[in-house]
């Protein structure tokens, strides 16, 4: 059988070349023919997937959920224009401080990431603290929002208008808790067992972060614009 | 809290993955719960969503049978379902049974999440998917969303419409774990050398597709949530009085809330290509190897495969012609719609200049996959009917050439891929080969059989439409009972029984098959044959695989064998020449 004969060859090759151009990371789009010298001491490395994964990972679901947002923006915009059913719901004023508690957090979030730039352990877990307390503040305000409108007798299903607000406060809340549980992991975890570093982590999460952040101003400005 | 003076991230947590080394075992885990149902190793995950496609192909299949059944002979009583009463609500509720298994769990879960998790990291020389754990949950949260599908079909008709969304917001969320997933091994764990160039045409139809999944299940996710509002909260996000203020007289009969139409088109019309992308990299993969030639234009495909992503994104309109959207637009959609054309003609301009004057190995593998050319070929030439707004318009009013149209092009055509697939990389999977008369019998008796089928249904839909037309006295064979749809449901029949013919050589096989002792038996370039046969629990071993060359190097000029692995160094193709003189 004519392809018997490739493989003691190949297992050969394989033993030639093993881990050999092994760079620190294997490169996305590196490496080019005859790449094959490299450190003899990476000869035995273990394969370990690469880090960069993670903020891959982030990028991908960041715009993912922006989509998912997107259809429910564009429905408003659609229904906004187009239906009869459509009352205005009058913003509690709570939602202007929530905004503001937000966007505290990411300031904070910043800083505490240049704390950890710094080498400066003790005023990362500060900001990293405050950032994750306006998280929940956020999230509790939004609730009093919630109780405000239904003081008011204006629920879910009172008109669309309403249904959007709900719809859209409580979709942004549920992602947002998930930004929560990240920062609580960032700043409880211990780094030394985990496959990622600390600074990494910070990274990532802040990346998501200040995506919330962003996507409830987008939000906002849309129920206020669309009253 | 571990503060290093390192600042570079990537570089801390690379040293933190090799001193605690990379958490995949190289022994498999014993017991019959970890190996199989809770184990994270994307092989068995790969392998568990081809066995859930298997099921649901069959039991769809079996749910076509009672539909066509009732079609042809609507006399017939089947004491099944006669208790389970109201019986057009079982006939609607087995339409939409056998709809959602076949485009969910077969045609989404098959080529992408089944073939895509055994071998795409095969393929690109990973050890594993970046995220194992979610892959994890991503596969049960398939296998609840096809359990809660199936199970529908035994409420009664409000709870299991509700039941029905819930599954489908619940494959949603599997869905987009499974492209984040897919996208993030594409791009972070390829080996080293694999460039984007290099990589086999499976891995960049997988890539596109998980980036184009990632897109759109988002947004049926956004319109479950809403819609399950409407049914649970009494919200009025998708109202009908909504529709009917803006529409023509004509139209109302129809009327369904346009709002949902567009978001659930906007998604349901890039399904199609969703579960065509990897169709088509899995058929130029088997085209290239079983003609023993490189990819014609094999950059070329590629970006025809990304445009076939960025088109098929763009053309939800074309199932709204008659919805009564704003007057210029079904033009822009059809224009579009159209230009889809490109991309494919492309696509098949290759797989043929790719055949043309090649040695072909007329395996069964090849046969599926030339077979898929034939039926995408058909289904696209009637699809070009369906892109012209008037003619759709008409259509619409009955829809069996849309019927015949899909099944033909998005449903046939990517089984077809899917079997070529099966049979190509059967050995890899199992150790043993598929059996090829019997597998050829398969491949013969199901081309003719869904021809006869689904070339009928295109007839119907013609005909319906000249009843509207032209009121001619045809309308009488169109209707249920006659002799047309006696020959559909005769030729389905058959159809079926052929697939009983593959169940046979499926299991036969998996038991009592050929066993294959090479690595490499069909004399493929690409890195999974690189590895000992079924691939070893830590597939590549302790050394990581590098990349020296493209994916299709098949009748390389200097070279004794007529293909030259990726992996081959250079310095080891010639002495492969050597050793052949």
């Amino acid at each position: 059988m004519p392809g018997t004969t490739a493989i003691p060859e190949i297992e050969v090759i394989v033993k030639d070349i093993g881990g050999g151009g092994g760079g620190p990371t294997p490169p996305p789009g590196g490496g080019d023919d005859g790449d094959g010298s490299g450190d003899d001491r990476n000869r035995r490395r273990r394969w370990s997937p690469s880090p960069k994964r993670y903020s891959t990972a982030i990028t991908i679901g960041i715009v993912s959920i922006l989509m998912f947002f997107m259809a429910l923006a564009s429905a408003f915009i659609v229904l906004r224009r187009s239906s009869d059913l459509w009352v205005t719901v009058h913003l509690p004023r709570i939602l202007w401080a929530n905004t503001c508690v937000l966007l505290a957090s990411s300031f904070t979030l910043e800083s505490a990431r240049q704390r950890l730039y710094l080498a400066d352990a003790s005023g990362f877990r500060k900001f990293w603290l405050m950032t994750t307390v306006l998280g929940f503040l956020f999230v509790a305000g939004q609730l009093v929002a919630w109780r405000q409108l239904v003081a008011q007798g204006v629920y879910i299903a009172s008109n669309q208008a309403s249904s959007f607000f709900y719809i859209f406060t409580g979709a942004h809340a549920v992602h947002l808790l998930g930004g929560v549980g990240a920062l609580l992991f960032v700043g409880f975890r211990k780094f030394e067992k985990t496959k990622i570093s600390l600074p990494a982590a910070a990274e990532i999460t802040s990346y998501y972060w200040h995506f919330m952040d962003g996507l409830w101003i987008f939000l906002l400005a849309l129920l206020y614009l669309g009253k | 809290m571990p503060l290093g003076r390192v600042t570079d991230p990537c570089r801390v947590s690379m040293a933190n993955a090799d001193s605690s080394g990379a958490n995949h075992p190289d022994t498999p885990p014993t017991g019959l719960l970890s190996r199989y149902v809770f184990s994270a190793d994307h092989k068995t995950i790969g392998l568990n969503y081809l066995w859930l496609a298997l099921f649901s192909v069959f039991l769809g299949m079996a749910v076509s049978l009672l539909l066509r059944v009732h079609l042809a002979w609507p006399g017939v009583r089947l004491s099944f379902l006669s208790s389970l009463g109201n019986l057009p609500d079982r006939f609607a509720a087995l339409t939409t049974l056998h709809g959602s298994l076949m485009v969910f769990l077969v045609l989404t879960a098959a080529p992408q999440a089944g073939f895509g998790n055994y071998f795409l990291p095969l393929q690109i020389g990973a050890r594993e998917m970046a995220f194992p754990k979610l892959n994890l949950l991503a596969f049960w949260l398939t296998a609840v969303s096809l359990f809660g599908m199936t199970t529908t079909f035994f409420f009664s008709p409000q709870p299991a419409i509700t039941l029905w969304i819930v599954s489908v917001a619940i494959f949603c969320a599997a869905s987009l774990l499974n492209a984040l997933n897919f996208s993030v091994t594409t791009i972070d764990l390829r080996a080293q050398g694999m460039t984007l160039p290099r990589l086999p045409l499976t891995v960049w139809a997988w890539f596109i597709n998980a980036i184009l999944g990632a897109l759109i299940f988002s947004i049926l996710l956004a319109a479950c949530v809403c819609l399950l509002s409407d049914r649970l909260m009494g919200t009025h996000f998708f109202p009908v009085v909504n529709f009917v203020s803006t529409q023509p007289a004509g139209a109302v009969a129809n009327a369904v809330p346009v709002l949902w139409r567009r978001l659930f088109w906007f998604f349901a019309q890039a399904e199609v290509y969703v579960a065509l992308l990897p169709c088509f990299g899995l058929t130029t993969h088997l085209i290239s190897t079983f003609s023993r030639k490189p990819v014609w234009k094999q950059r070329l495909v590629v970006l025809a495969l990304c445009g076939v992503g960025l088109f098929g994104f763009c053309v939800w309109g074309q199932h709204m012609f008659s919805s009564g959207m704003n007057p210029s637009s079904p033009l822009v959609f059809s224009l579009l719609a159209s230009s889809l054309g490109l991309p494919a003609t492309i696509l098949v301009i290759s797989w043929l200049a790719t055949l043309w004057n090649a040695r072909i190995q007329l395996n069964t593998a090849m046969l599926f996959a030339l077979g898929f050319i034939s039926l995408f070929l058909s289904g696209g030439l009637s699809g070009i009917f369906l892109t012209r707004h008037n003619l759709a318009a008409a259509a619409a009013v009955s829809d069996d050439f849309v019927t015949g149209h899909f099944h033909l092009v998005m449903g046939v055509a990517a089984t077809f891929a899917v079997l070529g697939a099966l049979f190509f990389w059967f050995p890899k999977l199992f150790g043993r080969r598929l059996n090829e008369p019997l597998g050829k019998l398969h491949f013969w008796l199901t081309f003719a059989g869904v021809y006869c089928v689904f070339m009928p249904m295109h007839w119907l839909g013609l005909i319906a439409h000249s009843r509207v037309s032209a009121g001619g006295d045809l309308t009488s064979i169109a209707l249920p009972g006659s002799s047309i749809h006696t020959f559909i449901t005769v030729a389905i029949l058959l159809t079926v029984f052929a697939q009983g013919l593959f169940l046979i050589n499926f299991l036969w096989s998996l038991f009592r098959g050929e066993k294959v002792m090479e690595w490499n038996p069909w004399r493929a370039t690409t890195l999974e044959w690189s590895v000992s046969t079924p691939p070893p629990a830590d597939d590549f071993g302790a050394t990581a695989p590098v990349v020296y060359r493209g994916a299709y190097e098949f009748s390389v000029p200097d070279a004794a064998e007529d293909f030259v692995p990726q992996h081959l160094a250079p310095e080891q193709v010639v002495k492969a020449r050597k050793a052949g003189e």
